[in-house]
């Protein structure tokens, strides 16, 4: 009788073998270029998230000095006036720090105890974020405190004050009449002062906030819908693929800024709006790349094998193929992040963004001046060059992880 | 292939349909609209009366009421609308008072004019950029044409737009272009090659901010198929057969690459009549985009409206009209 048993290894595997996302990532951050791009948009991440603590005009602390009936009181003016917005924002970066801790710490920890980690980790941040955020949306007020702390500071009335980095609002003016609108690069103001005395720095970095919300947000509205539509149809195919492709046709067919441009004059421009107006105009091409993939993977071994084994729906769709089909949508996204970054800045330049006086890239384009008669370069080449960068990293990023991706470029480099 | 075609216009059918229903849901569903029809009536001198029969004019136009002044629901609304729509009845404007074929008649010549232009530059530099690239793949040239045509592609319109027009078309700066519109003031007495001078000086700025953001797109489409194309079992056999490298790839491998080209084209055909809003609107030029802008703004339905449906019939007939054109220039691609 033959021995059927398979010969132990002996000798160790030439080199351990990888997880394809693994392969993936490390093939797209190899050029240097490809991991400048994503510092900077992490960069511009966490200041999207921390502005508030960073370009303001409240002090974080001071101190009200002893006077007659009361002893010194201690304050915190910036704690107090940050709105459940900015708690929330705050709350999601403290969590987004726990996760990135554990990933590090699990670095050394064998493979299944390494995923276990982290995966229960994510799942007790996110839920305590979301019921963090949601308790704050319910409890928090807002409150509005337009005292003038440097003022007071620079009179004496309070002792103590420490400013944040950039110490003014992103609306908070120079009086007109002082002659402090329009104003060049100066100690006071580090990259000057809008049409209306405002400070541009802290109204760049307030920028950076809508900037990555509006991105962020919509293609993940968008990806959602463009993932969902795309699975059903390609792999039931049939009366799914048609009445799915309609309405892929249905969108796609009118002109998608025009479209934008409708739902913006009609229903609103609340920032929220706007990033679900950009999401819900802009899912299908997600859709069909990923019944394009769909209809490929359907028939392959293993999907016929999750099948066999009798798992639900959800589970082959969600768990087996839509990670083989999702990186040309991933590659899609990318370039679907700047093209978002670009149309909150054209709807804010066209002056039907975001309302005033918040901070968008694109409304300080248009503040610097009607380009044919006067024009303020110094004002537009903050935001202008904030949008070419930020633009220029996503799509830089979205190509080289095509290149990643592609296998006819495997053997080279 | 005719029933292809017979099932892909029937297909049409229920597309337009809904996007006709999404449409008019989205427009008809906005607050405050049945009240605000005759703000935009142009004389502020009129009497009450006048407003009121004008109202009554406007509410009437847009299947808001019947004849005798009774409302008329939403579903009916939508029937008559889409009735009038196919009987070939475009709407009327209410803020220039005029039929939305007319505004379309006037607008269209002079988006498709400054479009044509700037799509003939981008092939110009895309086709031999695309060709110089593939034949030098993973050289300098071909990575450094990628990086800038992206970085131009990434480049923001209305930064670069706004930045041309602040110093090139400003007294402050350099007076050196018109800052608006498309025509001197003193057209009526040029002959016409001064017309026609005088109208590409006017065109100079808006075309080069149509323009660099497409060379990116193109030249990496046609990269990738000369690619594609020059690894075909047919560019060895031509090869073998003793053909010199620039035969083989200007008879062979170019030919084929451009077949890739009428996809490309046929799918930019409907942005080629609707027009840039952003260029159209920071140059002043009365072209379709600015339509667009301007009666989305006033909440113009009937124009809004109109322009959706014409913008997405001729998207889909363009789309339909690639396919029939694809198996015409290669036969061996059948639909069925």
């Amino acid at each position: 009788m033959t021995d059927l048993t398979v010969p132990p290894i002996d000798q160790p595997l030439l080199y351990a073998p990888r997880p394809y996302w693994a392969w993936v990532a490390a093939r797209l951050f190899r050029p240097l270029l490809v991991r400048i791009c994503t510092a900077y948009l992490v960069i511009l991440v966490i200041i999207a998230l921390l502005v508030p603590l960073i370009a303001n005009g409240q002090p974080y602390t001071c101190v009200i000095p002893a006077a007659a009936g009361h002893a010194a009181v201690r304050e915190y003016p910036l704690f107090e006036d940050l709105s459940s917005t900015d708690w929330i924002l705050l709350a999601v970066a403290a969590a987004l720090a726990v996760q990135g801790v554990v990933q590090l710490t699990s670095r050394r920890l064998s493979r299944p105890q390494r995923l276990m980690r982290r995966r229960i980790s994510f799942v007790i941040i996110a839920g305590i974020t979301i019921i963090a955020g949601s308790l704050i949306a319910a409890l928090h007020h807002n409150r509005l405190d337009a005292t003038n702390y440097r003022s007071l500071a620079r009179h004496g009335l309070i002792t103590h004050a420490v400013f944040p980095p950039v110490p003014w609002g992103y609306a908070e003016m120079e009086p007109l009449s002082k002659g402090l609108i329009n104003k060049l690069p100066s100690h006071r103001h580090w990259l000057g002062t809008d049409g209306d005395g405002r400070d541009e720095l802290s109204r760049l970095l307030w920028g950076a906030r809508i900037a990555m919300g509006v991105g962020f947000v919509s293609q993940i509205i968008a990806l959602a819908l463009g993932i969902i539509v795309g699975a059903l149809t390609g792999y039931f195919g049939g009366i799914f693929d048609i009445i799915g492709m309609r309405l892929v046709e249905m969108v796609e067919s009118i002109p998608t800024f025009f479209l934008i441009l409708t739902f913006v004059a009609i229903y609103g421009r609340h920032i929220l709006d706007i990033m679900v107006i950009i999401g819900v105009t802009g899912w299908t091409g997600y859709a069909r790349l990923l019944r394009a993939e769909f209809f490929r993977i359907r028939n392959l071994d293993y999907v016929l094998a999750a099948q066999g084994s009798g798992m639900p729906l959800w589970r082959v769709l969600f768990k087996h193929m839509l990670p083989n089909g999702v990186t040309p949508v991933l590659v899609s996204a990318g370039f679907g992040m700047a093209g978002a970054v670009t149309i909150e800045a054209s709807l804010s330049y066209l002056g039907v963004g975001v309302q005033p006086p918040t901070a968008s890239w694109g409304s300080m384009l248009n503040s610097a001046g009607n380009p044919a008669t006067v024009f303020r370069w110094w004002q537009a080449l903050g935001p202008g060059l904030l949008i070419f960068i930020t633009v220029l990293a996503f799509n830089l990023i979205a190509e080289s992880l095509r290149d990643a991706i592609d296998p006819t470029t495997m053997g080279r480099r | 292939m005719t029933t292809y075609i017979i099932r892909r216009l029937l297909l049409m059918i229920p597309t337009l349909l809904g996007m006709t229903l999404m449409l008019f849901i989205i427009v008809r569903m906005a607050p405050g609209l049945t009240t605000g029809g005759g703000q935009f009536s142009a004389g502020i001198m009129q009497s009450r009366q006048a407003q009121k029969q004008e109202q009554e004019i406007l509410e009437r136009r847009l299947h808001l009421v019947d004849k005798n002044g009774h409302p008329i629901s939403l579903p009916m609304q939508y029937i008559l609308w889409l009735k009038s729509t196919c009987e070939g009845h475009l709407g009327t404007s209410i803020v220039y008072q005029e039929p939305v074929m007319t505004l379309i008649e006037q607008r269209l010549p002079v988006t498709l004019t400054i479009n044509a232009i700037a799509m003939a530059v981008i092939y110009l530099v895309s086709i031999p950029g695309g060709l110089i690239t593939a034949l030098n793949q993973g050289k300098w040239i071909d990575r450094s044409y990628g990086f800038f045509s992206l970085a131009l592609y990434s480049l923001p319109v209305i930064w670069l737009g706004s930045t041309l027009l602040g110093f090139l078309a400003n007294p402050q700066y350099f007076n050196w272009f018109p800052s608006a519109g498309l025509h001197s003031t003193n057209t009526g007495n040029m002959t016409f090659f001064q017309y026609i001078a005088d109208y590409l000086y006017h065109i100079v700025l808006p075309i080069v901010c149509s323009v660099y953001g497409g060379f990116a797109f193109l030249s990496k489409q046609i990269r990738g198929s000369i690619l594609e194309n020059l690894q075909q079992d047919y560019v060895r056999t031509a090869r073998a057969k003793g053909l010199s490298g620039t035969t083989v790839l200007t008879r062979h491998v170019f030919r084929n690459s451009l077949l890739n080209l009428i996809t490309l084209t046929g799918m930019s055909l409907p942005g080629l009549l609707s027009g840039s809003v952003i260029i159209e609107q920071i140059f002043s030029i009365n072209g379709m985009g600015r339509l667009a802008y301007t009666s989305t703004l006033a909440r113009d339905l009937p124009v809004i409206q109109d322009l959706a449906l014409v913008g997405s019939v001729l998207t889909l007939l363009s789309y339909l009209a690639v396919d029939i054109c694809y198996h015409l220039a290669d036969p061996r691609v059948i639909y069925d």
